[in-house]
């Protein structure tokens, strides 16, 4: 079964008179254990897939099968609920909670997810050091660089045992060595944890990352393909 | 699932974050939760004070009062017409089933001498029943007997007032006063009773025999006649069947028509002073209302911060939305942080309104006292200050659209 199953998902935006089209009938089918990169200019819907993906937006019309399940007219609270168990987000901003440790802010899914304190501090400890970042657990964001910050994301993303990460720009904030670095990171949770990875990029180089290549332009699919390693 | 210890601890995260912030919020409580028990403090102070003034003049009074004389056209006031006798006083006792005890009351001011000392005080020609009457009892000595009434003996009972202006460190009883100049033997020292509600020493007295009043010191060209007849009911339920049975058999007694008016009044003590009581019962409501507004206000302090701290911390309740948290987990969130503040605030303002009650006694020597239901309605407020003022905008929080709330800067 394909983890994800997209059928001719539609998101309109009502502005005012006019209806703007930012998906127009995609239709999609990931299998599980894929590592698949989104490029597109800006205002192709690549955004907006990710988002409706990510169960942070609802598609106005088609439907989306997450694991074989619809999820595109679930509630609120329901698709938190999704989230929380079976997507991993990480962002180009990194998005970690200031003033707050390393292990806290890994920590904060299983926290919704009503664990107690002892087992999400072993988790939590666990992804940190699956990520590289064993002996941080106590540093706060503002003492961790760039690329540790998105580790720590990344850590984030991994502890719920979640199916499927969601990277946005994972490499967006990050120079050249560490967006690599970054990158094998993805590329060995996808080899070795056979975790579905779907990163959304500008940057050609950082989509050789990825075994499949998708390209959005105008909200629809322009192109779909595998990637050759140079 | 809500987890709320956890909810706890993050909403505890994001106070000590803010220190600074999350001290002057509370400000505003302890101040209002301070004002409230303090106030409530001073006012059931008083109330407590007016209850004890209560008690020490005497449970369940009643007082009889002669009519007014009119002298040519000239109306004189209650207590001038020399209407009510020994005969009455006696014939109340007898006949009221109602009256527990009578005492008549033949008073008059006037200039007492011992030694070198002299003092000007309130002589009471009464009989034994006043000390009944009035719940008194005696440090020292004895009280009258009814030998001593009868026979007009030159014996007095001695207020704590007196006996200090006269005695110094002395032992009265036993001694000699001069009561305008008549030679009065001290029997007897009556107990300290303190102010009356009105403010007046009711230790500054005198009781001598009323007959002995009547013979020696206040006697008027109507013979028997007293000044007032004070009347102790059986019990506080027994006071308007007193009243009713006092007045008719007066009416009775001093032969008034059907279509006549009183020549006499009967005033119930207790009913009026109850009624002070009920005054100092509104103005602590008063001051507890008044100082509730500065509670309300700093409800509204809470609010207006939890406001800026969410729209401040947009970006961290997109995160908190995406990575799981549902509706009730982001308003619980801020609904709890304002929950501790205001019962931390409440805690400390406690203790402030405490002290500060105490510093009032300490200063300005009023009675104060703390009650447990103001604690728990101070408590209780402050409580429902923080969830009523954090709902709004952890209300707001809760309906972010995570994509928004995620992007903002």
């Amino acid at each position: 079964m394909a983890i994800i199953e997209t059928q001719d998902i539609t998101k309109v935006y009502q502005l005012g008179e006019i209806a703007l089209n930012a998906l127009n009938h995609v239709s999609l089918t990931i299998e599980k254990g894929e590592f698949i990169s989104i490029m597109g200019p800006s205002g192709s819907g690549k955004s907006t897939f990710m988002n409706i993906l990510g169960c942070l937006d609802r598609p106005t019309g088609g439907r989306y099968l997450l694991e074989g399940v619809d999820v595109a007219h679930m509630s609120r609270d329901e698709l938190a609920a999704i989230r929380n168990k079976k997507i991993g987000f990480v962002f180009q901003g990194f998005n970690l909670l200031p003033r707050t440790s390393a292990l806290e802010n890994v920590e904060l899914p299983l926290l919704y997810d009503g664990l107690n304190a002892k087992e999400r501090a072993e988790r939590a400890a666990a992804a940190l050091a699956t990520v590289g970042l064993a002996g941080r657990e106590n540093h706060h964001p503002n003492q961790l660089s760039g690329g540790q910050q998105q580790r720590v994301a990344i850590a984030r993303a991994l502890v719920n045992d979640a199916p499927l990460i969601l990277a946005d720009e994972p490499t967006g904030n990050l120079d050249t060595k560490t967006s690599s670095e970054i990158m094998e990171l993805f590329a060995r949770l996808n080899r070795e944890a056979d975790i579905t990875i779907i990163i959304v990029t500008h940057e050609k180089e950082i989509s050789e990352f990825s075994r499949r290549r998708i390209c959005f332009r105008d909200g629809v699919v322009v192109s779909d393909e595998s990637v050759v390693r140079a | 699932m809500i987890n709320i210890p956890s909810t706890i601890r993050i909403s505890l995260r994001a106070l000590r974050v803010n220190k600074m912030r999350s001290a002057l919020t509370m400000l505003g409580i302890i101040i209002g939760v301070g004002a409230v028990i303090a106030m409530l403090a001073v006012g059931t102070g008083a109330q407590q004070r007016i209850g004890d003034q209560l008690a020490s003049i005497g449970s369940n009074l009643i007082m009889i009062v002669p009519g007014a004389t009119t002298a040519g056209g000239v109306r004189m006031g209650a207590g001038t017409q020399p209407t009510l006798s020994m005969g009455d006083a006696e014939a109340i006792q007898r006949e009221c089933p109602a009256v527990l005890y009578v005492a008549p009351i033949l008073s008059g001011v006037a200039q007492v001498v011992y030694g070198n000392q002299n003092w000007s005080t309130g002589v009471t020609g009464t009989t034994i029943n006043m000390l009944f009457v009035r719940d008194w009892s005696l440090t020292g000595g004895r009280p009258f007997t009814e030998e001593e009434i009868r026979s007009a003996a030159k014996v007095c009972l001695l207020g704590q007032s007196v006996v200090d202006n006269l005695f110094g460190g002395i032992d009265p009883v036993g001694q000699v006063i001069r009561i305008k100049n008549v030679p009065f033997t001290v029997i007897g020292v009556l107990d300290v009773k303190g102010q009356d509600p009105r403010g007046q020493d009711q230790d500054d007295i005198i009781y001598v025999p009323v007959t002995t009043a009547q013979k020696r010191l206040f006697g008027t060209t109507f013979p028997g006649m007293v000044r007032l007849i004070m009347v102790k009911a059986k019990g506080p339920d027994d006071l308007p069947a007193a009243e009713r049975q006092i007045t008719e058999l007066l009416r009775q007694r001093h032969r008034i028509g059907q279509k006549q008016d009183d020549d006499f009044t009967v005033r119930n003590l207790t009913s009026m002073m109850q009624a002070a009581e009920q005054s100092t019962k509104v103005m602590t409501l008063l001051l507890g209302a008044i100082a509730s507004v500065s509670l309300l206000v700093g409800g509204i302090g809470i609010m207006n911060i939890m406001l800026v701290s969410v729209t401040e911390r947009t970006r961290e309740i997109g995160i908190r939305m995406a990575i799981g948290a549902k509706t009730w987990d982001i308003r619980l969130q801020f609904i709890i942080e304002a929950l501790i503040l205001s019962l931390i605030g409440g805690v400390v303002g406690l203790i402030a309104g405490v002290t500060a009650s105490k510093i009032v006694t300490m200063l300005a020597g009023w009675s104060t006292v703390v009650s447990p239901f103001s604690i728990l309605l101070a408590f209780g407020f402050s409580g429902f200050v923080g969830i009523f003022f954090g709902f709004y905008p952890a209300y707001k929080a809760s309906l972010l659209d995570p994509i928004e709330a995620l992007r903002y800067e």
